[in-house]
């Protein structure tokens, strides 16, 4: 019953938005790519191979290969696990704490919320990839610091669109009666005006993605993101660069990667946004997501 | 109008006050011994206990943190920024030989952003959803979703091949070789640009959309004017708006897209003294460079803002 009515639901999206709907299959099976990689991968994108190194695209190697001999299509498909990995942790933990704040901010008003619009202020007076340059220095450039840093820059995002929505919720006579009936804020909070947020918190999470793995992209190709081996995409277009004239296919098939999968996922975020929260004008949206990407 | 003024300066200074002390913190917090940050382990274990206490003083970094804070601070102010860890120049130097090169491609970014992005928005509103229109908003959306250092990098691959073209080593300022330091720029800002005027396509075409249904075009239209005046003499004005506030935010996106496609063009700008500077762990180039892109964007922001009441005579600030 609830499987038909997910699936009915579905079919209406897709009517309604086909661009976000081939963008949302175009971006599942990017990630079912990265989950299967193992099996998708025709050769160990670590491995390097001397006997075969800087070959163009052919029968063996349909993408080539690199400078030491590894697969470029192991290492795009490989590198699909890495920046998917990194762009949703990063994504779901920054826009989940900046949520998770402006829900108080917005709710518990007063000092808190003057003392943390101006922390988001802070926040926010950083260019994107500046910051989360700066973070990755500051705590190692690992897995872990890369997400994390990644995380910080969209903070005030979720920050700023949930406390509109929760200042717009705390005004609902429901809330009022919560509150005449003794409920404590924390209980207000989490049951009544976080549930609200769940629309909102959802397209700003999927128009953050693009933005996201741009940022782990152009970290990996400064040189201050996942640090190499480890295949991303990123990482692979640094790679390129080190040689005097880069072979093309190593510059062109890890950023068409990039381009793919933002591409898809922006679709697909503009299709949530328009079916979940049409009160959010698209302009408005797409600033607060993507104008600040690195 | 001048109390809105000095509340806004003052805004704008507490927040970048807080923006030092963040980069301040954020920097300090380096797990360890800065001396093993910058110079590695086994650099480290080389230098003799004397050293390390001589160059540790040398650099600021023996004081307690609250007063080397102090310290930096009084430094900005009175325009010394201390220097490079590995090379002799100080930051105010690279500043000074690297900056412009990264001011020309903003500033440049902003124009093509314009000259392209408002056009294109203006022929989309003109007629929505005809074929052109289709295409502007395909190519839009593209443009937004490329990221401009892989732009960059097939730019480069594509005159390395076709027209012998090199990277810029040396810095061509404006004033010694025009010619030269435009060859260094105009690719940077082409593809920093193009991607901007995606955005403001986007938002001028959506701004103009919903001005055209306003009752005063219709008013317009009633009494005979033809649709490009209505459209550029009386719709135009009252969208721009939203999309000076966009091309404002959209600074960001420039000044953080700069480093990475100024790496891409090997433009050997303010971007890449940064990116090399994280790289080496060069502490002190770094806070002072962070600081000074937080700077410009915050006050660019502000500048925004107070035209607003120029570019809207309804806006009347108390």
């Amino acid at each position: 019953m609830i499987k038909s009515a997910l699936l009915v639901e579905l079919a209406r999206f897709s009517r309604r938005n086909t661009l976000s709907a081939v963008g949302g299959l175009v971006g599942l099976s990017i990630i079912v790519i990265a989950l299967a990689a193992p099996l998708l991968a025709p050769r160990d994108p670590l491995k390097a191979d001397f006997r075969r190194m800087n070959k163009p695209p052919d029968a063996q190697s349909f993408l080539g290969t690199d400078q030491v001999g590894r697969d470029t299509l192991s290492r795009v498909i490989y590198g699909a696990r890495t920046s998917l990995f990194v762009a949703f942790s990063a994504v779901i933990l920054g826009t989940t704490v900046g949520s998770l704040w402006g829900v108080a901010c917005g709710y518990l008003r007063g000092r808190f919320d003057l003392y943390s619009q101006r922390i988001m202020e802070i926040l926010q007076s950083f260019p994107d990839l500046i910051l989360a340059m700066a973070i990755s220095m500051a705590i190692g450039t690992g897995l872990q610091a890369v997400i994390f840093a990644i995380a910080v820059t969209r903070i005030p995002f979720g920050g700023r669109v949930i406390r509109s929505v929760a200042l717009s919720v705390r005004e609902m006579p429901y809330v009022e009666a919560g509150r005449a009936s003794g409920a404590s804020a924390l209980r207000i909070m989490a049951l009544h005006v976080l549930p609200q947020c769940i629309a909102p918190y959802l397209v700003l999470a999927t128009t953050h993605l693009g933005a996201a793995i741009v940022i782990e992209a152009a970290l990996g190709f400064l040189g201050v993101g996942v640090p190499p081996p480890t295949p991303t995409w990123g990482n692979m277009l640094a790679d390129s660069i080190t040689a005097l004239v880069p072979p093309w296919w190593l510059a062109f098939f890890p950023g068409l990667a990039i381009t793919v999968t933002v591409l898809a996922f922006n679709l697909l975020g503009d299709g949530i946004r328009d079916t979940l929260d049409p009160r959010l004008s698209p302009a408005f949206l797409r600033m607060m997501a993507g104008g600040r990407r690195g | 109008m001048r109390k809105y003024l000095a509340r806004r300066a003052v805004y704008a200074a507490v927040t970048l006050l807080g923006v030092s002390l963040s980069i301040f913190v954020i920097l300090r917090i380096l797990p360890g011994d800065p001396l093993v940050a910058i110079l590695g382990v086994e650099g480290h274990a080389r230098m003799t206990p004397a050293d390390r206490v001589r160059i540790m003083a040398d650099l600021g970094l023996s004081d307690p943190l609250p007063l080397q804070y102090v310290h930096w601070l009084r430094d900005i102010a009175a325009g010394r920024l201390g220097k490079s860890f590995f090379r002799g120049d100080t930051v105010s130097e690279l500043i000074a030989h690297r900056g412009p090169i990264s001011a020309e491609i903003g500033v440049l970014a902003l124009f093509v952003s314009w000259l392209v992005g408002l056009p294109v928005g203006i022929l989309s509103a003109f007629k929505p959803n005809s074929v052109p229109d289709g295409v502007a908003r395909a190519l839009s959306i593209l443009f937004i979703a490329v990221p401009g250092f892989w732009l960059g990098m097939l730019i480069v691959l594509a005159s390395l091949f076709w027209f012998g073209y090199k990277a810029p080593i040396v810095i061509v300022h404006l004033w010694e070789n025009p010619w030269q330091n435009f060859q260094i720029v105009i690719g940077p800002a082409l593809v920093l640009g193009l991607a901007q005027g995606a955005y403001i396509s986007r938002m001028s075409r959506s701004c103009l959309l919903e001005v055209i249904g306003e009752d005063f075009v219709r008013t317009a239209r009633a009494k005979g004017l033809r649709e490009g005046i209505v459209v550029m003499r009386h719709a135009l004005p009252n969208a721009l708006l939203p999309v000076v506030t966009i091309s404002g935010v959209l600074l960001g996106f420039v000044l953080g897209g700069s480093v990475a496609v100024e790496q891409a063009f090997g433009v050997p700008g303010l971007g890449r003294a940064l990116v090399i500077a994280v790289i080496e762990r060069d502490i002190i180039v770094v806070q002072n460079l962070v600081l000074l892109y937080a700077v410009i964007f915050v006050v660019v922001n502000v500048l925004v803002d107070l035209s607003y009441a120029w570019l809207d005579p309804r806006i009347r600030y108390g």
